[in-house]
């Protein structure tokens, strides 16, 4: 139930009027945080191995703080997506980031809401995947991405939801 | 002859460790070699427990966020999650289709550890061992998150 709330929450939240404000999004170990940092490649930053342009769009991207600690940015707005799109035109220069600093005993993650080229670029939601999703799959609506990609739907053709060729839900 | 290919040898693997050295001495990180074995997961679902996110019960919805560019980790036997950042010799991690097509699966790998500021992250040199999905969560979880 709380997944669904969560899940219907994002959705609402992603078509609403911007506010320019990270929203709650009842994550244990949540909290909201706004704070200037800069956009980086992550395994370039652990490795010394970096592609041009943050590896144009194939690399996980990061925030590096001033203090020197590096956020996975592990999640966007859009339903069941990740940040790189979002961030990708800021390959290493300083944004403010808004959105969800999430502290779990497993590990810390932040979900970006906002983006904004530091220190007073213009406020930009954090949806630009459904956006690139929607403009290379002709025009199709991006709420629902996931239901018609064609990568997913090969996926799910080949192995089932469940991942085992042959295996399929019961019909109760 | 047998002491020129030796001396070439030699200096090859010179080469080798001062590329590897400089890389490290570059981004002031230093990686472990390990191995880890243990099961493909989402790391949003997982980590923020929004939902059940292991086996078959979430292998739908790891294949959309594994493609919507989510991180994919290795849930370890150890209980530790490993943020998977290459594999084998692909250095994409962003819906990368090799790691959609192990989602779920339980791999045995091994690669190269950074540890930084509470996240693993592991460049995966080679998947040794690939038992597909055995991890069946299904009967007792549905199909998660929307049940279809």
């Amino acid at each position: 139930m709380k997944t669904i709330a969560i899940i219907f929450a994002l959705a609402v939240m992603a078509f609403a009027p911007a506010a320019f404000a990270a929203e709650e999004w009842g994550i244990d170990g949540e909290k909201k945080a706004r704070f200037e940092a800069k956009v980086v490649d992550i395994a370039c930053e652990l490795s010394g191995n970096c592609p041009a342009n943050c590896g144009g769009g194939k690399r996980q991207l990061g925030l590096l703080r001033d203090d020197g600690r590096l956020l996975l940015v592990a999640k966007n707005f859009d339903i069941f997506a990740g940040g790189t799109v979002d961030l990708l035109g800021f390959c290493g220069q300083r944004i403010v980031a808004d959105g969800l600093l999430i502290k779990t005993a497993k590990m810390p993650l932040f979900a970006l809401q906002f983006s904004r080229l530091a220190p007073d670029g213009k406020w930009r939601r954090a949806n630009k995947f459904t956006t690139e999703w929607s403009s290379s799959n002709g025009g199709k609506e991006g709420s629902q991405w996931f239901r018609h990609d064609a990568r997913i739907k090969n996926e799910i053709a080949a192995n089932g939801v469940f991942g085992i060729p042959g295996l399929k839900p019961s019909k109760e | 002859m047998k002491r020129t290919m030796m001396m070439a040898l030699m200096a090859g693997l010179f080469c080798l460790a001062a590329t590897a050295h400089a890389a490290a001495a570059t981004s002031g990180m230093t990686a472990k070699r390990i191995n880890v074995t243990g099961e493909i997961v989402d790391t949003w679902c997982y980590v923020t427990e929004i939902m059940y996110a292991l086996g078959t019960a979430h292998h739908q919805c790891a294949v959309w966020c594994a493609a919507g560019g989510i991180p994919v980790s290795i849930l370890g036997d150890d209980g530790k999650v490993y943020v998977v950042l290459k594999l084998e010799d692909d250095g994409t991690n962003v819906a990368n289709p090799a790691i959609l097509k192990i989602q779920t699966h339980r791999v045995t790998v091994n690669g190269d550890l950074f540890e930084r500021d509470g996240v693993k992250y592991l460049f995966v040199t080679q998947v040794a061992d690939d038992k597909g999905v055995v991890n069946l969560t299904h009967a007792e979880n549905g199909i998660q998150p929307f049940g279809e």
